[in-house]
């Protein structure tokens, strides 16, 4: 019986990979699923396993599978591992996404390596890594863990914020579709390194596959004993982008409205239920497996500056060659947008890309040099966040774009501190006038106004962010946002 | 007097080491854990705020109050960042004053335009930040949602509101009752009472701390929007419960505006509930009665006259009783409701006038056994802690209390601490014994440990088993028991309760406590750290109410938990002044600080101060002056503030002694049931009218002040004094200062307290004298009052009140939150919105068997007598327990309940009475012709022409 | 009202009291005594006495030994 890998990513079912899994099962097929390689142009990428190794084709429609099992497809793609897309990578934290079934648990040997290490071993490994939060803070996660080690308290936490709502982001949802035990096991590493007894990740309803998966991952791992006396609880949240904030995210846990709370204490002093808490990315956490048995030297030993290890970089948008694309912090903007994405799918001119989610700045072709690592993209007004990079060919209109920042902002806002309560509704307010064509001048000097009050006011990210986008149109694309009585694009 | 304005230092007071820091350049030293905004306060540096508040944890929602920090980067709020050592703090800069500004403009466009009462924080924010108008003005606004009106005392106007969430913080942090939320987000938040209701059918207490909390007046005091804002106000203490909460009354003229919570309190530290703070109104109400009225008999309608003829008519009728009948033939009542001057002057007159000690208070049918138990194992008839105590305990154990319905403002901070444990604070477990469901058992953030749901009457045994398991498993603190109790009669105690027949298993076919859950509770109390008793009249309104207040010290002492803060014994005091009426010497065998009238020394002291002789005996109590009535003996009873005909037992008997005799005097506000069978009617003074002190139940010492003259002309101490003065025994004193200074030099507890001690200190609790000057908040510290503590024997014994084929059920009582006792004063304000009626509560599987629906009415029945009420089906009571509330007059649950009473006190057994549950279509016979006769008897005879 | 009538509310007390003491180690009576001094009113005290000394029916064997030593 010929066994066949097609993916169960929620971007595979998009595009039909459930049909064309159906169509592989009549016709005889052993069909193992797998999450997906990232190739989202490419899905539903299947791959057929030969005696020569697993042989790739796609996208692949039901009506593909004859001409695919008889080897005469033109989607034939060969050897994954050899494809550019996939070779020039540096796949750590997503070497198995895509090419194992993820709901077989793995051998957890870094868990046992880490536990042969100790704690404190086990937490300077880590920090010499350079590894940084993934979520988007980019704070270094063996500071944070020695923090939270050291917090006064008989009962700790660790947290893995999946509450991934970054627009154009991915990575948190392939890796629980493709990998849950890289997730697992680096949460218990975690728990283990801060002395926390139970862990909890919180999810989000719009990811029902990934929730799926990773509730049967954990399942399994509690009954094959993998985690000892940790345990881990899966949350889903209800569809606030602010419960993304750590804070916020932890008031949602303890049944709460989600709601940013004041810092300091920070949550590694007083989080969940008032206890020491450790809260990490998906991301970061999934990446630690890997740091513990190669060691912390080996993954520093990749990247740029103080943006040490790999990123996965998430192309979307209007974009030739979307998806997940692990590498080496480094790379310029070009390169990213240019080389590895393809330009814009439409073939037009890219006119801006957008960094770090809906709240990181616009960058224009002109700044395209950019490398991508924290600092260089800081010193520019830009943020890597979670890694998101969104892409627009010439016909996007910033002003539509500004507005659309702080629309996002009022939507999302938890309502709690006042620029963001207030002043995202009346940032939308005032570009509509400006739009129209009120007193442009005025209109945007308020903005601006406002601008500096979210950005130094604000009491969570949500607020204080949103002026990166905004600004970055109206300093960048500063002809968006005359006014234009047809209201236009260019 | 001036208006009473309290600074607002933003964020709480904490406590720790003495940090140093630089604001603005100023040197500042404050305890480690302060915010940057309450240092600069307490320096005197305004930083521009509007969530912040010092009742409430820092929030950091409102963005006004950012500053910078020397070699920080970024714009922290000064209320979320605490100091630092060296920390170099700016308060003021371009930057800084342009995002104020442009916040207070944010904030101004949308907040509706309202007439300046000088109370909106926001304009005045806005005025000192130099803004005029907001340049966003235009927009999406709150403008036009509808205001709620459904509370009885208070407005929600969201036009006004800017959703700082001060008044949600309120409720879930002062309040404790989460009945507030913010519905919605961004933009559309809006502060709601539950799921989108109204503030009156929600979980909403109307404690008033949402309202006090509120920077901008969208929520605001009706009285407030009638009046207009209060132009003075002075600083007294509640007359409604035992809790002796400190309020600040606000007035315009000489119109009560609002009472509001005053932060200094020492009992309540600035919160209120629905009573103290809203429930005045009675004060004014068109019932009040405020000229004297006599009548020579119960059958005739009230005459009115001068003060004159009715003090004289008064004196005339004593006398004429005196000769008839002796002496002994009258007495008199103290009031709970009153201060201790007015009650010391009563049990003064009574004692040195008629050289009898028929002096009798209503503590007789409440914590009576509390005085005899505790002064018998502890040596004095109080409580042990000071309220700040239950911040310290590990261990909480509630027994026969209902706290949040009869002490809320007590309860709040008791909620805190219980919260604090799943909050990973520290906190304290719960041991609930009820046969009830309170609240407190399941309420949000707070679940008991154990519930111990004993049958009614069945305490002794509980708590003998409790001792059982502490004693048989090893639990006693040994060190404790050994340096400061008698050992022998531990021994013997010890001896008592290891018996086998006291193990929870035996008694568990008695208690109806799953013998495994009372092991449980007995460890845990033992064992859990820091363990405090609070109790209520579910202990001491029982036949054996003092031997289970001894029980309950027993425990205390067995497991050391006295003398230190976080433990102790501690009764939770029915009335503002019970305390205080029971130290004044209102017991007939006691004279002021609890001093039995045969003692010589206390005589001597007595009679030369007052010159005349006291008589050695004790006197009647007030059932025993009942009994003595019917028995002919008794003729004439003073009664100072207490309506004993609705709040004593077996109404029936208590009507037939008042009826008895000849000459029974009211003295207050209105014609209560009581005055149903007066002769003469004395107007009283409401406790906004008068000055003096109440104790409460923490034995706190506190003014009371007077806020307007009183309506009726009088203070109630110038009127006991001009009758005493008429009877001829002279009184002369012209403030009570001077009583207080009378009660100070004959009562070694109280040497040292006079009213300008109380202006310094605020307050102080008793002992306060040579040896502890400034008072003493926790009792016991060193040794016991008594000496060594005593350990008593404590026998279970059930009632003679039994469950048989007639009456299969026991009916308990209780209180709630909205009303007060006897309902004299609630039902005459706006509460009655929260309790139009009392009900019975009957477990469904016992209003099935009877055929009893939701809201039927049904008899309820003893061997005493017969009322009706209406059913709520709960299982709050448990199967054979049924429950009710005896606030109105209407129902008269006491016509139902006996006169079996405490061995040692005469405490009535309110809280076991056998009953029958029936259906019914409407009042019984005694509700019909009491009602008849309370008609006639309250007829007030038409005024002659002039 | 007569000295011969029978004092049940009292006599029903006194019992109650002395159920108490009779469980206390040491002489029941002298406590049931030391409480009837110190809490009862003369007269009720008179009534008792009166009635055990005519009798005393209904009084229990502590009680009755208390009351016995008020005299």
């Amino acid at each position: 019986m010929t066994r066949v890998y097609v993916p169960r990513d929620s971007a595979a079912l998009a595009v039909g990979a459930e049909a064309v899994a159906h169509a592989f099962v009549a016709a005889g097929c052993e069909v193992v699923r797998t999450g997906s390689r990232g190739l989202f142009w490419l899905e539903p990428l299947v791959e057929v396993e030969t005696p020569e190794g697993r042989r790739a084709f796609g996208p692949a429609t039901p009506g593909d599978v004859a001409a695919i099992l008889a080897g005469g497809s033109p989607l034939a793609l060969g050897d994954m591992a050899a494809h550019p897309w996939l070779a020039a990578q540096n796949r750590l934290t997503f070497a198995r996404c895509g090419v194992v079934d993820p709901l077989v648990a793995p051998a957890f040997d870094a868990l046992a390596r880490a536990r042969e290490m100790g704690p404190d071993a086990l937490i300077a490994a880590v920090t010499a890594s350079g590894l940084r939060g993934r979520g988007g803070a980019g704070f270094p996660v063996g500071v944070k863990w020695r923090t939270v080690r050291e917090a006064a308290g008989e009962h700790k936490y660790v947290v893995c914020n999946a509450d991934e709502g970054d627009s154009g982001t991915f990575a948190d949802r392939m890796l629980m579709e493709g990998d849950p035990f890289a997730l697992i096991e680096g949460l218990a590493i975690a728990a283990f390194a801060v002395g926390a007894g139970k862990g909890f990740v919180y999810s989000r309803s719009e990811y029902p596959h990934a929730n799926a998966t990773f509730a049967a991952a954990i399942e399994t791992a509690r009954t094959k004993g993998l985690l000892g006396s940790f345990d881990i609880e899966l949350r889903v949240g209800a569809g606030a982008y602010v419960c993304g904030e750590e804070t916020a995210l932890l008031e949602s846990l303890e049944g709460r409205r989600g709601q940013v709370r004041a810092k300091p204490p920070l949550p590694a002093h007083r989080g969940l239920f008032g206890r020491p808490t450790a809260v990490n990315n998906v991301l970061s956490l999934a990446t630690v497996p890997w740091i513990v048995l190669n060691g912390g030297e080996a993954y520093a030993a990749l990247g740029t500056g103080r943006s040490r290890g790999t990123m996965p970089i998430q192309l979307a948008g209007n974009v030739a060659r979307p998806g997940l694309y692990e590498a080496p912090f480094g790379l310029t903007l070009r390169e990213i947008v240019e080389d590895i994405g393809g330009g814009a799918a439409t073939g037009r001119p890219v006119r801006a890309v957008q960094c770090g989610g809906p709240l990181g700045a616009y960058f224009p072709p002109a700044l395209f040099d950019t490398p991508y690592d924290y600092e260089a993209f800081a010193a520019r007004d830009g943020l890597i966040g979670h890694g998101g990079i969104v892409v627009f060919d010439d016909t996007v209109d910033m002003a539509a774009q500004a507005r659309f920042a702080l629309e996002f902002c009022a939507i999302e806002s938890c309502g709690k501190c006042t620029p963001c309560r207030i002043g995202s509704t009346r940032g939308v307010e005032t570009l509509d006038r400006v739009r129209a064509g009120v007193d442009v001048a005025g209109g945007l000097a308020l903005v601006e106004d406002l601008c500096e009050t979210l950005k130094f006011g604000s009491l969570c990210a949500l607020g204080g962010f949103t002026p990166y986008p905004v600004m970055s149109a109206i300093r960048h694309f500063p002809e968006d946002f005359a006014f234009r009585p047809d209201g236009g694009g260019t | 007097m001036a208006r009473v304005l309290e600074f607002d230092l933003g964020t709480p007071e904490t406590v720790g080491e003495p940090i140093g820091l630089t604001i603005d350049g100023a040197a500042v030293t404050v305890p480690e854990g302060t915010s940057i905004l309450r240092a600069a306060a307490v320096a005197g540096i305004a930083i521009p705020k509007l969530c912040a508040t010092d009742s409430l944890d820092a929030f950091g929602s409102c963005r006004l109050c950012l500053v910078e920090i020397e070699g920080r980067a970024g714009t922290p709020a000064a209320c979320a960042t605490p100091v630092a050592p060296g920390m170099a703090v700016r308060t003021r800069s371009a930057q800084l004053d342009r995002v104020r500004r442009n916040v207070i403009e944010l904030y101004l466009s949308d907040h509706a335009a309202h007439p300046d009462r000088g109370e909106c924080e926001l304009c005045a924010q806005a005025a000192a930040l130099g803004v005029r108008g907001s340049r966003y003005a235009g927009g999406a606004a709150h403008d036009g949602l509808p205001c709620d009106e459904s509370n009885p005392y208070f407005v929600f106007d969201p036009a006004r509101c800017i959703v700082c969430s001060r008044c949600v913080r309120a409720c879930d942090e002062v309040q404790g009752t989460l009945a507030l939320t913010i519905e919605g987000r961004g933009f559309a938040s809006k502060v709601s009472a539950g799921q989108d209701e109204l503030f009156l059918s929600s979980e909403c207490v109307s404690c008033g701390a949402c309202v006090q909390a509120c920077p901008t007046e969208a929520l605001v005091e009706k009285a407030v929007l009638e009046v207009g804002p209060p132009d003075r106000s002075e600083v007294t203490t509640c007359g409604y419960c035992g809790v002796g909460c400190t309020f600040k009354a606000e007035l315009r003229d000489d119109r009560l505006v609002r009472m509001v919570p005053w932060k200094d309190g020492k009992a309540n530290h600035g919160h209120s509930c629905v009573k103290g703070r809203f429930a005045w109104g009675y004060a004014s109400h068109r019932e009040r009665v405020l000229e004297p009225m006599i009548r020579t008999s119960i059958g005739e309608p009230w005459r009115t006259v001068s003060w004159d003829e009715a003090i004289a008519h008064t004196a005339a009728e004593f006398a004429r009783i005196e000769a008839r009948y002796g002496a002994h033939a009258i007495g008199g009542i103290t009031s709970s409701r009153c201060t201790n001057e007015e009650t010391y002057l009563v049990q003064k007159m009574i004692r040195a006038r008629f050289g009898v000690n028929n002096v009798d208070t209503c503590a007789r049918v409440c914590h009576s056994p509390t005085g005899y138990g505790l002064k018998t194992t502890l040596g004095t008839s109080a409580g042990t802690q000071d309220f700040d105590s239950v911040e310290q305990a590990d261990v909480i154990v509630v027994i026969g209390a209902n706290p949040t319905d009869g002490h809320p403002v007590f309860a709040s901070r008791m909620k805190q601490r219980l919260r604090a444990l799943s909050e990973g604070g520290g906190g304290a477990k719960l041991i609930v014994i009820d046969p009830r469901r309170i609240d407190l058992v399941r309420t949000p953030h707070v679940r008991a440990a154990h519930h111990l749901a004993l049958r009614p009457g069945t305490n002794v045994a509980v708590l003998v088993a409790l001792a059982h398991v502490i004693v048989t498993e090893g639990l006693i603190d040994e060190a404790f028991v050994r340096e400061r109790c008698a050992i022998e009669d531990f021994q013997a105690w010890a001896e008592h309760v290891a018996g086998p027949e006291h193990s929870p298993e035996a008694t568990e076919a008695v208690t109806g406590v799953p013998a495994g859950e009372l092991r449980a509770a007995a460890r845990l109390y033992a064992t859990g750290g820091a363990a405090a008793i609070y109790y209520g009249l579910g202990v001491t309104e029982h036949s054996q109410g003092s031997t289970a207040v001894m029980a309950i010290a027993n425990l205390a002492m067995a497991t050391g938990n006295l003398g230190k803060p976080g433990v102790g014994v501690n009764p939770l005091r029915g009335q503002n002044n019970v305390q205080g009426a029971c130290d004044m010497g209102s017991f007939p065998h006691e004279l002021t600080g609890y001093r039995h009238v045969s003692d010589e020394a206390t005589r001597a002291l007595f009679e030369a101060a007052w010159g005349a002789p006291i008589d050695p005996e004790p006197g009647l109590r007030i059932p025993n002056m009942l009994d003595a009535a019917v028995a002919g003996r008794f003729k004439a009873l003073y009664v100072q503030g207490e309506d004993i005909l609705q709040s004593d037992p077996n109404t029936k008997h208590v009507a037939a002694g008042l009826a008895a005799m000849e000459c029974v005097v009211i003295h207050d506000l209105f014609l209560n049931e009581t005055a149903n069978y007066g002769h003469v009617f004395l107007p009283g003074s409401t406790f906004l009218e008068k000055d003096g002190t109440f104790t409460n139940a923490e034995r706190r010492i506190q003014r009371v002040r007077r806020v307007i003259p009183p309506k009726n002309g009088f203070e109630d101490w110038e009127i006991t004094q001009k009758l005493s003065t008429a009877l001829g025994y002279p009184m002369a004193y012209e403030h009570p200062s001077q009583i207080m200074d009378e009660i100070a030099r004959l009562t070694p507890t109280f040497a040292s307290v006079s009213y300008d001690l109380l202006e310094r200190e605020g307050s102080v609790q008793w002992p306060c004298n040579a040896a502890a000057p400034a008072g003493t908040p926790v009792m016991h510290l060193e040794r016991f009052v008594r000496g060594l503590g005593k350990f008593v024997v404590t026998e279970y014994l059930a009632t003679d009140e039994k469950v048989g084929p007639r009456f299969p059920l026991l009916l308990t009582t209780g209180r709630i939150l909205s009303q007060y006792n006897v309902g004299a004063q609630t039902r005459r304000t706006e509460n009655v919105v929260w309790h139009e009626e009392d009900v019975l509560e009957i477990h469904p599987h016992d209003a099935e068997e009877r055929g009893v629906r939701e809201r039927d009415w049904v008899q309820l029945a003893s061997r005493a007598g017969s009322t009706t009420l209406r059913a709520r089906i709960t299982d709050r009571v448990a199967p054979g327990v049924v429950y009710t509330t005896f606030h109105h007059p209407s129902t008269q649950a006491n016509v139902v309940t006996t006169d079996y009473s405490d061995w040692a006190t005469n405490c009535p057994e309110y809280k076991v009475t056998a009953v029958q549950v029936a259906p019914s279509n409407g009042p019984t016979d005694w509700q019909e012709r009491y009602e008849a006769m309370s008609a006639r008897s309250r007829r007030i005879a038409p005024e002659p022409a002039e | 009202m007569s000295a011969a009538a029978r004092p049940d509310r009292l006599i029903y007390m006194a019992n109650q009291i002395a159920r108490f003491f009779d469980d206390q180690p040491g002489d029941a009576a002298a406590g049931v005594a030391q409480h009837l001094k110190s809490f009862w009113d003369p007269q009720m005290r008179a009534e008792i006495v009166a009635w055990r000394a005519a009798g005393g029916e209904g009084l229990d064997p502590v009680a009755r030994e208390a009351v016995g030593r008020l005299v």
